[in-house]
């Protein structure tokens, strides 16, 4: 049992990874990528073919090298960016919102279709296979899944402290500002592309090393390992957290996967009708999705708001408060300007 | 005195309609230029071709004296531009601080190699502003509003925070598109008085506006456009008796 939550808890820290990567693109540059989920698997198939060796056939993908594990992941961070650039490059250069979304699913499609059909690559339908204790321990079973859940908390908390440090950077901030408002952003001398194109490569970058993680935990991966659309449930976990807030958004993960994704799975399904119990998980995380937008869209750890220092409220304790309306009506705007002095226009 | 902003016979047509048509004006530095006509006069136009919103068909634009058709909107800003639109634009889930610390910032400043590697040098940095900024807000009247979404801001107030904005970004030369509109004359006399500052604090500003007593009490010397070209410059009592500009605001039959 402690080997199963420990299983759990280290998918979920890996995702938690890819959720931040995603939310940086989604939550605070504003594109709805929905090509994330390829660059994972990319990442996922890189680590994997970089570190087992040479294919025999009939199995067949490219390099077949036998990398360190850690050059491996860096590799595969490389390609998945330089993927990442390539379709970024032609996405947010002049289409955005729906547009935007359309492309990049059009580009993960495109991926999946191709990884799935061109067995030379990553041997196709039947995928790439025999990634098992990436740094060659030599420890039992049991060890190394303790050993490497724990490694995943400590990455987790390092990849979380880079991604807070930036979002409360002046880049953080520069790129919500491109979020909220392009032309404006524009005039103060932002350059809108490049924006989103750092933070669209950072947040690929992200989830391709997420990826590489997950090719130790999962050691093979094949087609039905990913379907794009399963970024739904990232996307998910992201509002429960609270877009544009990292803590938010680790959170959030943590509460969909061990909550949604992995506790669904005692749905008994009768023999007969063995697709009900996966059915019923996504009606679950839809129905999770429309509840949140409806009574907290904020999510339960809203994003930052960088004060002065004197406003004297953290982020945890939002948790038990009334959640910020995005649309709020003014709170307080007598007492701002004499009564007489402020107009809504 | 030497011009800041020189635009030469620019003309600029939209499918089959010609917005600008042979515009040329200069606006010398250090002063405050209103820019009027009637509505369709093009003023909106020559706006967003200065900003880089728009590229010209022909002309030429310097801004001090450098050629600036065909650069981006953020090229031309870091050159020392800034314009407003004609509604308030804030960073809706921005504080309204961080609206302004946008402002302040710069390129350098915005690095995302300088996140990862020098956080707290920049964390630092800014806390050291902080002050400086707080003074401005309430300089603007948004200090009880600072750590707000600016979103929830009243109309009144996202006008303020724009030249707050503006204060701490510093200009060259400021251009306000109707900084007038649905604004009730006792906010009114507060815009004008930034407007002043901003001309005091060493930047050059153009306003587009409709409101003609606004424009008279605010403007050193006024531009007027009408049918994309410019047809009057000068100072506000000099134009009042100008034929061709009491026409194009009240229409005449003869032309």
């Amino acid at each position: 049992m402690l080997q199963y939550w420990t299983a759990i808890l280290s998918e979920a820290a890996i995702f938690a990874i890819l959720a931040m990567g995603i939310d940086m693109i989604w939550g605070w540059a504003g594109d709805f990528d929905l090509s994330a989920y390829a660059y994972f698997a990319l990442g996922v198939y890189m680590t994997i073919v970089l570190t087992i060796g040479k294919a025999h056939s009939p199995v067949t993908y490219v390099f077949g090298w036998h990398l360190y594990y850690p050059l491996a992941v860096a590799l595969s961070v490389v390609v998945v960016v330089a993927f990442a650039a390539v379709i970024g490059a032609i996405a947010l250069r002049s289409l955005r919102e729906v547009y935007f979304s359309i492309t990049t699913l059009g580009a993960v499609w495109a991926i999946y279709y191709w990884v799935e059909n061109f067995t030379p690559l990553f041997n196709g339908y039947n995928g790439v296979y025999g990634l098992f204790d990436p740094l060659g321990s030599g420890l039992s079973y049991n060890t190394y899944h303790y050993l490497f859940f724990a490694a995943c908390l400590i990455i987790l908390l390092g990849v979380y402290l880079l991604v807070s440090r930036i979002s409360t950077s002046p880049f953080g901030r520069m790129v919500r500002a491109v979020r909220d408002d392009e032309s404006a952003a524009s005039v103060y001398g932002r350059n809108v592309f490049w924006a989103k194109y750092r933070t669209y490569l950072f947040g690929a970058g992200l989830a391709g090393f997420s990826g590489s993680l997950f090719a130790a935990y999962i050691g093979a991966f094949n087609p039905l390992d990913w379907k794009p659309t399963e970024i739904f449930v990232l996307y998910a976990a992201i509002l429960v957290g609270g877009r544009g807030n990292p803590k938010g958004v680790i959170l959030g993960s943590f509460i969909v996967y061990v909550g949604f994704v992995e506790l669904t799975r005692y749905i008994p399904s009768p023999a007969s009708r063995p697709e009900l119990g996966p059915a019923l998980r996504q009606i679950l995380i839809g129905l999770l999705i429309i509840l949140m937008l409806k009574f907290r869209p904020t999510g339960l750890i809203p994003e930052r708001l960088g004060g002065d220092g004197t406003e004297g409220r953290r982020s945890w304790r939002t948790l038990f408060t009334k959640s910020p309306q995005r649309d709020a009506e003014p709170d307080v705007v007598i007492g701002a300007l004499p009564a007489s002095g402020v107009e809504a226009s | 005195m030497t011009a800041l902003l020189e635009i030469e016979g620019i003309t600029k047509t939209f499918g089959g309609v010609t917005a600008v048509s042979q515009c040329s004006m200069s606006i010398r530095e250090g002063t405050v230029v209103g820019l009027i006509g009637p509505n369709g006069a093009g003023k909106s136009s020559v706006i967003d071709l200065v900003s880089g919103f728009e590229r010209p068909n022909e002309g030429s634009i310097r801004f001090d004296g450098r050629e600036i058709v065909g650069k981006r909107p953020d090229q031309i800003s870091r050159m020392g531009l800034i314009r407003t639109f004609q509604t308030p634009r804030e960073w809706r889930d921005l504080s309204v601080i961080d609206n302004v610390r946008v402002g302040r910032s710069d390129l350098e400043r915005d690095s995302l190699w300088r996140a990862v590697t020098t956080g707290r040098k920049l964390r630092r940095l800014e806390d050291r502003e902080t002050d400086e900024l707080r003074d401005l807000m309430t300089h603007y009247r948004l200090d009880t509003v600072r750590n707000q979404r600016a979103v929830g801001l009243s109309g009144g107030q996202k006008r303020l925070l724009e030249f707050a904005r503006i204060a701490a970004a510093r200009p060259r030369l400021t251009i306000l598109d109707e900084p007038m509109g649905g604004v009730n004359p006792v906010l009114g006399e507060r815009i004008g008085e930034a407007i002043r500052e901003l001309k005091r604090n060493g930047s050059t500003v153009v306003v587009v506006e409709h409101n003609l007593p606004f424009i008279e009490r605010t403007c050193d010397e006024v531009v007027v456009m009408d049918l994309g070209t410019v047809i009057a410059q000068g100072p506000f009592a000099e134009l009042r008796d100008n034929k061709r500009v009491v026409d194009a605001y009240l229409g005449n039959d003869d032309e």
